[in-house]
């Protein structure tokens, strides 16, 4: 591989590398104790079905918060410190164009979170594949003793209850979490390349990522609301345009509570991704490329 | 962002020089304040290929904006730059340079081969010749122990060379040097004279930033002196440096009847005597023979 591809493949290597040495993969033993302690949790009120919703939720819910935070994190923490450090000098003093640069870096960001959802799931997949068989096997045996119930009753309950395990669904639901920290990744780098630290890409990286989950209510009054104040109109216009809207990938709660995400769905999400991740590292190079060093 | 003159052809044989500066202003905005702040104004220059250039000046001065500018990394108020022809605007201009910055930080987790091969494979070179250049400048920077070693856990002076054999991995004709030895223990400091001295050796053009000035006189060709971001002075050091109508005369053991006769010859002529006594060694040598970093100084004449 060389050219451009293989100068970008060699920056996304080396941030892989990077990243995976300042023990990223802990957050992993962390996750790993998290997800084993809702598999173990025995509560007695719950049924099966509530059971294994309480470890998809964990679950899901942690893979999101880690990749939400590692994307803005990450990102903030490599930009700005390769100009603070000068590394980008003897980097782009080398012939490295700055958008093979922004690229590498992004692409050696979302390469550690695919991993790391990827280890997360297997091993929550695992977990929740345990706790499937060994409920089902404790309610079946309950259940032979039940003289009210029939051959076909056990057996829609049983297909109940592997609904809610491992299904192809949950890959839907990590391929989500994996899109959004995508965007969320491609926003915080924008803001690394007008940002001169860290600190300050992480602060208004978060801020981005909450006003992204009340983009759909912008838009809303932006479009749909007739009236209005000037100011609140343009700014509604403002936040609906620049900002991404993070409730379209919002799709754990429904995972949890058992529906299906098509895959026309997963297919829009794609889509979306691709373009708020082409946008962003756009206007990220337009900066990034006038930027005196 | 493309010019038309970007790039130089020989002409009638004439070599292409290594480095061109052609009027070259930088401005810098000042936040809040409408004037600008003006950190180069109209250096011109020109260093043939294969030469040691000393740019020296103050802190502050515009050595490191000049630099800057040269390589790409900031673009210029006005003026032109050119490296063997090539606009530095292009990113191809930067394909046979090789850069160290003023005390250069690597990514820390990684090990010194791993950052020479990270830098390498951006530069185009990879598999065997990769692997051969890297043990090569291991070599050469006399980092060959601590290659393994992830770059945490090293000396000020080795970041340094570290970072010299980083802007030499892809056997660069034209290596700047920004202030190399800041920081830097004298045996380090010497130990990167010696290194120009090797490059300069192989015909690899050199710029050297610093405000050292006994380090830009022991391995320079040319000197460039930037004050308040102009150039003040320009030449060929020995030119600039000596002093026409002195002489020196250094002996060693002469009896003291000898030096009466020398001198009485001297009083009975047309010349002056400025001074007679015992040449003095530089604390930098005294240092390193105290210490036992100076391995061949003296052989060398020091």
């Amino acid at each position: 591989m060389g050219g451009s591809l293989g100068r970008i493949w060699v920056l996304a290597g080396a941030t892989f590398t990077q990243l995976v040495r300042m023990k990223t993969f802990y957050f992993l033993l962390i996750f790993c104790a998290l997800v084993a302690l809702a598999g173990s949790l025995n509560i007695m009120a719950y049924n099966a079905e509530q059971q294994m919703k309480l470890v998809k939720d964990v679950s899901l819910g942690a893979m999101s918060l880690f990749a939400s935070i590692f994307g803005i994190v990450a990102t903030a923490m490599l930009i700005p410190r390769d100009m603070e450090d000068r590394t980008l000098y003897t980097i782009l003093a080398k012939p490295v164009p700055r958008v093979e640069y922004l690229i590498g870096k992004l692409l050696g960001v979302l390469m550690v979170i695919g991993v790391s959802l990827a280890a997360m799931h297997l091993f929550f997949s695992g977990v929740l594949y345990a706790r499937q068989e060994m409920l089902l096997a404790d309610d079946m045996t309950m259940m032979a003793d039940r003289v009210d119930l029939t051959e076909e009753d056990v057996q829609s309950y049983a297909e109940r209850v592997r609904e809610q395990g491992v299904t192809w669904n949950l890959v839907n639901a990590t391929g989500a979490i994996f899109l959004k920290a995508c965007v969320v990744t491609a926003s915080a780098m924008v803001i690394s390349t007008v940002a001169t630290t860290s600190l300050f890409t992480i602060i208004v990286s978060v801020l981005v990522f909450f006003i992204g989950h009340v983009q759909a209510l912008a838009r809303t009054y932006w479009v749909d609301v007739e009236g209005g104040g000037v100011v609140a109109k343009l700014f509604s216009a403002l936040v609906a345009l620049v900002f991404p809207d993070y409730q379209l990938y919002n799709v754990i709660d429904g995972v949890v509570s058992g529906e299906w995400i098509p895959f026309g769905a997963m297919l829009k999400l794609v889509g979306l991704t691709a373009f708020y991740v082409g946008i962003y590292t756009v206007v990220a190079y337009l900066v990034f490329a006038e930027k005196e060093l | 962002m493309v010019e038309d003159d970007t790039r130089e052809e020989k002409r009638g044989g004439e070599e292409v020089p290594a480095v061109r500066i052609e009027h070259l202003v930088k401005d810098f905005a000042v936040p809040f304040r409408r004037e600008k702040l003006r950190a180069v104004g109209g250096i011109s220059l020109e260093m043939a290929a294969g030469e040691v250039y000393g740019l020296i000046g103050p802190n502050g001065s515009g050595k490191s904006t000049t630099m800057k500018v040269l390589l790409g990394l900031i673009a210029a108020t006005s003026g032109r730059t050119a490296i063997f022809g090539v606009s530095s605007r292009r990113v191809s201009s930067r394909r046979e340079v090789g850069y160290l910055p003023e005390n250069p930080y690597f990514y820390k987790h990684v090990s010194g081969a791993e950052t020479l091969r990270g830098y390498g494979r951006l530069c185009g070179v990879r598999g065997g010749a990769l692997a051969e250049r890297i043990g090569e400048l291991l070599e050469l920077v006399d980092l060959e122990d601590a290659s393994d070693r992830r770059l945490g856990g090293y000396s000020k002076g080795m970041l340094q060379r570290i970072g010299l054999a980083q802007a030499l991995i892809q056997d660069p004709r034209l290596v700047v040097l920004d202030e190399p030895t800041a920081g830097v223990d004298p045996a380090g400091s010497r130990k990167m004279r010696d290194l120009i001295l090797e490059m300069k050796g192989r015909g690899i053009s050199v710029i050297l930033c610093s405000h050292l000035l006994e380090q830009v006189q022991e391995v320079c060709d040319r000197v460039g002196i930037i004050h308040r971001g102009k150039l003040v002075k320009e030449g060929a050091l020995e030119e600039l440096i000596n002093i026409e109508e002195q002489t020196d005369i250094v002996l060693e053991n002469a009896p003291a009847e000898l030096l009466e006769e020398i001198r009485a010859t001297v009083e009975g002529s047309a010349a002056r005597l400025v001074r007679m006594g015992h040449p003095r060694t530089t604390l930098e040598r005294l240092f390193l023979r105290e210490t036992g970093g100076e391995e061949g100084e003296e052989r060398r004449g020091g």
